[in-house]
């Protein structure tokens, strides 16, 4: 990584990058279900995540900072998130939207759905309901600005373990 | 053709080989597996039957019985449903494909086969279509054992009968 991660930043220093980090989310759209249909709908004109620095569309999983999963996830397509996620620079988020992303949601007990995205990737902030409305996602996206807000990268990367406690936002 | 005109139509071309019901004014041809293929043929090609749009082609979980399969088709011609049955067993049932007569009935099939557990002869492309490639047991079957409720009893009300 270079710099960041080897020393603790002076605090006026972090917060200046952290601060530049959480208004420029370039966001990866997994969109697998009707929850996609709600999450461009906060894209859209009405609720306009663009006004919080999330920047809807980005070219590909290598352009992108925040992935959120929204949506119903398959057996069969696990391995390609997996590997979208991969292909992510760090340092990368992930909200998983609804319930399906969740756990697996009303496809609990099928045979073929992924009981929530979290038994794949790590997940930072879950956002409930089915699906949520788009100020759900909103407040999910200011919870993890907040977080990012105050986060140390040396931290992040020399103590890969200790990952912090996913933010569940109360429906 | 209206159903009974259909089923007189039919039982006179096919004789004792099918069994006519109609229910809710469509037409469902019984067969044995063995007349599967003879019976949609002729559904296909007679003039009188035209039989030339696939609906669909699904399986269902008959438990004791075996597994029954079912074939809709339409003729866009003379305006007429007609559903075709038969039975399998359980264990290596299978039938001849109808996916060349209607070319619809390709992923159907595929479809029917990996979910049930049936084989269709002379599939030109057999091999699993929604399912991952290990996946092992045909879930649409009535004893294919859901892990998660295994786990968990179903939560909610009882189910409907």
């Amino acid at each position: 990584m270079g710099l960041v991660d080897k020393v603790e930043l002076p605090q006026p220093i972090k917060f200046v990058f952290n601060w530049g980090r959480r208004y420029s989310l370039w966001v990866f759209n997994f969109g697998l279900a009707c929850c996609a249909i709600e999450f461009i709908a906060t894209s859209m004109a009405r609720h306009d995540f663009i006004r919080l620095g999330v920047i809807p569309f980005a070219h590909g999983p290598r352009q992108a900072d925040l992935l959120v999963v929204s949506g119903t996830l398959t057996d069969k397509m696990a391995p390609a998130l997996k590997r979208l996620y991969d292909e992510m620079p760090e340092p990368k988020y992930v909200i998983s939207f609804g319930s399906c992303s969740n756990c697996g949601g009303p496809y609990w007990d099928s045979y073929s759905v992924t009981k929530g995205v979290d038994q794949i990737i790590p997940v930072d902030v879950y956002v409930p309901g089915c699906p949520p409305r788009p100020e759900a996602l909103l407040h999910g996206i200011l919870e993890l600005q907040k977080r990012i807000g105050s986060e140390s990268l040396k931290q992040r990367y020399i103590d890969a373990g200790s990952r912090p406690e996913p933010i569940v936002v109360d429906a | 053709m209206d159903a009974a005109a259909l089923t007189d139509h039919l039982v006179a071309e096919l004789g004792d080989a099918v069994i006519p019901v109609v229910e809710h004014d469509l037409l469902t041809v019984t067969v044995a597996p063995g007349d599967w293929r003879r019976v949609a043929e002729r559904l296909r090609t007679d003039p009188n039957l035209g039989c030339d749009y696939f609906e669909f082609l699904s399986g269902v979980d008959e438990e004791a019985e075996g597994l029954g399969v079912l074939l809709h088709v339409y003729s866009t011609g003379r305006r007429h449903h007609v559903q075709l049955r038969t039975i399998v067993p359980r264990e290596g049932g299978s039938l001849p494909t109808v996916s060349d007569l209607w070319f619809g009935a390709n992923w159907h099939e595929r479809e029917t086969a990996e979910l049930f557990g049936i084989e269709f002869e002379g599939h030109p492309n057999p091999g699993k279509l929604l399912l991952p490639e290990e996946f092992v047991g045909y879930p649409l079957r009535k004893e294919f054992a859901l892990l998660t409720r295994e786990a968990k009893p179903w939560p909610g009300a009882k189910e409907p009968e």
